[in-house]
């Protein structure tokens, strides 16, 4: 089935071969891959434990959602869990996403999986470093976790325990030089010690959506978040600034009231802002 | 000894046709009325006999029948007492017979003879005029000959007048001007712009709009203010409004004279005195609103059950009161604006003051109001409470009289846009959404801004149609044939609360 889509091999000596892999010990000598291999240039990981929580869920699906909507490569490993939802946000965003296996590419592992993998291949990319038709096996994915290291320019974790496989990939990112980003949970919680742990040793923790388009926009320079979209139109930098009715707004801004109206639906339908159960229009 | 003379009984907001028939005969002296007459009808006994007597008449020392025909008709009120006493008077003759042919008399009688108005006047002008019948009742009549041009209307002060002046042709009275009621003025309230942009839209479209602001921001002042910008009632208006009123027993003056009816029943009211009830029914509150204004203020305090009640009228223009004898239709075609805390301590949402509400308080506090009025309501702005420092300072804004212009101008547009199809203002048809949306002429721009508001809201089938015609008003107000993205957009902003909670 998997031979619909496009398979290909790329040796290491080859100029297609993605730079990135030299930051990490032991680049793969072949790299087998299902789908678009311009994608593997390093993107966004979002990576995350499998016994993941509602909110680790959560927060790969809006980061990994919100960063695909906005252009960029979302990276991670297919896995149960958090893995999972990064990379669904991503596909229903029509972003860009690419699933680093620990099995042969044309695999379907986690085989609960099997869909999202497909629609990865067709739209995106499924790459691995172990020849076609390697069944799964648990070393091979702590190897695996270096190559998502590798394939992220900044690295986002949303959830992680102690010990874990997200841990560890996270340890192959600084090592590598990458941008470590995590979500702060609950210091009560187990699923969180890995996360908060990385927060103390130095990474950037992430809070909003807007906090990773700052850290994206640093690494990056093309992820715009969204109110520098707006930024030329006074009326959604005064209501992100500060949500206000359609009067004050029309006051502040020393608008025409009816034409305060329609700029503020129309930022609502662009998604800038929206309406607060008070009455009042301020940032989404 | 026999006579027969034409009067009227009221039936809802219409007068139907009752014929006084009288016998004098010999017998043990009595006094009878039989035909389903109520206690009032009865006691007409007592008035006509003192009546025809301190007249100078004589009352028959005789048994005499009176039957009101058509007997199973239920009859009720004081208004028989006069054709009752002049067919007694022409039974006897004391009264020449052709004086009260083709004549319909109404009125009540005082013991010493002189003749009162009573409740429908109005309406027994109206019928006498179809019937071509020359009405006989109490001085008040002569002021319905502005409105029923070719009403031939012969007032009487006392039974005595029945004598001379029925055989007279009637002089006009030079009516009393009709009192100028006061209203705001759009000028003197303060900011609010948004709000008085609704009060334009909802004045040319005949939307129902909800003003939500804590308490002293002058919800109810720019809710009385909406009556100095609605054009005047024109004719037929004016004489179906104050039909309601005359049945009413409501002075029907001012809205003879042009002037929009303004009811703000108290939240206390009950399905009854919204609707209307009793026996006879009687119109409610929404029906006296016909052709102008019902202002319900705090709606969340009125009894849930009395604003569920209001979802007929709403939706269908009329209150039908059904009754074990009859179904009685009275009008209501009225523009519904309410006002509302946002919750109960009124504060959310205030620059100021901290909202002390819990989160469950204020969604129960709105869902007093219920989903399906919520649904009915087109426009929906805040009026928050302005700061003092801007309150002081002077400002210029519209005067009513300049916003009424505009007003009448959109309304004339959309008149003559709908008169191929015999719809008046606010009556788009509702519920046929192709229909509707093709009837409002939407641009290919504003058919796609609706698309988007749609998916972005989950707008329900009805939201949208309710959207399309505030957003065909705005259109109207703005002269353009089409409707486009911006009058779209601008609707769109115009949503109620539920809307918001579903996005």
């Amino acid at each position: 089935m998997t031979d619909t889509f496009r398979r290909f091999e790329i040796e290491q000596d080859h100029e297609a071969y993605p730079a990135c892999f030299f930051d990490v010990p032991e680049p793969p000598p072949v790299l087998y891959g299902i789908g678009n291999p311009d994608l593997l240039n390093p993107g966004l990981g979002v990576i995350g434990a499998r016994k993941a929580t509602p909110y680790g869920r959560r927060c790969a699906r809006m980061f990994a959602g919100w960063a695909a909507s906005h252009g960029q490569t979302v990276v991670s490993g297919a896995a149960i869990g958090c893995d999972q939802e990064a990379h669904l946000a991503a596909l229903e965003a029509q972003g860009a996403t690419v699933a680093v296996l620990g099995c042969g590419a044309d695999v379907d592992y986690p085989r609960r999986a099997g869909a999202l993998l497909r629609d990865v291949r067709r739209r995106g990319v499924v790459v691995s470093e172990c020849p076609w038709g390697t069944p799964p096996q648990p070393w091979l994915f702590r190897k695996r976790n270096r190559l998502i290291a590798a394939l992220s320019r900044v690295l986002l974790v949303v959830e992680a325990s102690l010990p874990s496989g997200t841990f560890v990939t996270a340890e192959y990112a600084l090592d590598a030089g990458r941008e470590v980003c995590a979500v702060p949970g609950s210091i009560l919680a187990p699923e969180c010690r890995g996360s908060n742990r990385l927060i103390r040793q130095g990474a950037t923790p992430v809070t909003d959506v807007s906090e990773l388009a700052l850290t994206l926009q640093a690494d990056f320079q093309l992820c715009n978040p969204d109110y520098a979209d707006s930024s030329r139109d006074e009326l959604a930098r005064a209501l992100i600034a500060n949500p206000m009715r359609p009067d004050d707004a029309a006051r502040e801004c020393e608008l025409d009231i009816v034409e305060t109206v329609r700029r503020i639906s129309e930022l609502e339908l662009e998604g800038v802002i929206r309406k607060y159960p008070d009455g009042r229009y301020g940032s989404c | 000894m026999h006579a027969t003379v034409e009067t009227a009984t009221l039936l809802g907001i219409d007068a139907v046709p009752v014929e006084v028939q009288v016998d004098v005969s010999s017998g043990i002296p009595a006094f009878t009325i039989v035909g389903l007459g109520d206690a009032a009808v009865l006691e007409a006994r007592e008035r006509v006999r003192s009546a025809i007597r301190r007249c100078g008449f004589d009352f028959p020392g005789a048994r005499v029948v009176v039957n009101l025909a058509p007997a199973p008709l239920r009859k009720h009120g004081t208004g028989f007492d006069l054709p009752i006493a002049a067919a007694i008077l022409v039974a006897t003759g004391q009264l020449q017979r052709n004086l009260l042919e083709s004549a319909v008399l109404v009125g009540e009688l005082s013991l010493d003879g002189s003749v009162r108005s009573v409740p429908g006047m109005l309406a027994q002008a109206r019928s006498a005029q179809a019937r071509r019948l020359r009405l006989i009742g109490p001085s008040g009549i002569l002021r319905y000959r502005a409105a029923l041009s070719d009403l031939d209307a012969q007032p009487i002060d006392t039974l005595r007048d029945l004598l001379q002046r029925c055989a007279e042709t009637p002089c006009p009275r030079i009516d009393a001007p009709a009192p100028r009621k006061c209203f705001p003025d759009l000028a003197d309230i303060v900011g609010q712009s948004s709000a008085k942009r609704a009060l334009e839209i909802a004045a040319t479209g005949g939307h129902h709009v909800l003003f939500t602001g804590p308490p002293g921001t002058g919800k109810s002042m720019l809710a009385h203010a909406m009556c100095g910008i609605l054009p005047a009632l024109d004719t037929d208006e004016a004489i179906a409004t104050a039909l309601v009123h005359s049945v009413a027993g409501a002075d029907e003056t001012a809205a003879l004279a042009g002037v929009r009816p303004f009811r703000a029943p108290h939240h206390s009211a009950t399905i009854a005195g919204l609707l209307g009830g009793g026996s006879p029914p009687r119109p409610g509150e929404v029906c006296l609103a016909h052709n102008g204004v019902l202002f319900l203020d705090e709606l969340p305090e009125f009894a849930p059950s009395a604003l569920q009640s209001l979802r007929q009228p709403l939706e269908e223009g009329s209150v039908t009161l059904v009754r074990a004898d009859a179904r009685i239709a009275f009008p209501a075609r009225f523009t519904l604006i309410a006002a509302a805390n946002p919750c109960p301590c009124g504060y959310l949402g205030d620059s100021q003051r901290r909202c002390t509400c819990a989160e469950s308080t204020i969604s129960r506090y709105r869902a007093r109001v219920g989903g399906p009025l919520m649904d009915r309501m087109d426009i929906s702005v805040d009026v928050p409470r302005i700061d003092p420092s801007f309150l002081l300072r002077t400002h210029s804004s519209e005067t009513s009289s300049v916003v009424a212009s505009r007003v009448l101008e959109a309304r004339q547009r959309a008149i003559s846009r709908n008169a191929s199809l015999d719809e008046s203002i606010g009556t788009l048809p509702r519920g046929r959404l192709r229909q509707h949306i093709a009837l409002s002429r939407l641009s290919a721009t504003a058919s796609e801004a609706l698309a988007s508001c749609a998916r972005v809201g989950h707008l329900s089938g009805r939201a949208v149609v309710r959207l399309v015609s505030v957003a065909r008003t705005i259109a109207d107000l703005e002269s353009s044939a089409d409707v486009l993205r911006p009058h779209i957009l601008e609707a769109l902003g115009y949503r109620t609360w539920d809307t918001d909670a579903a996005a």
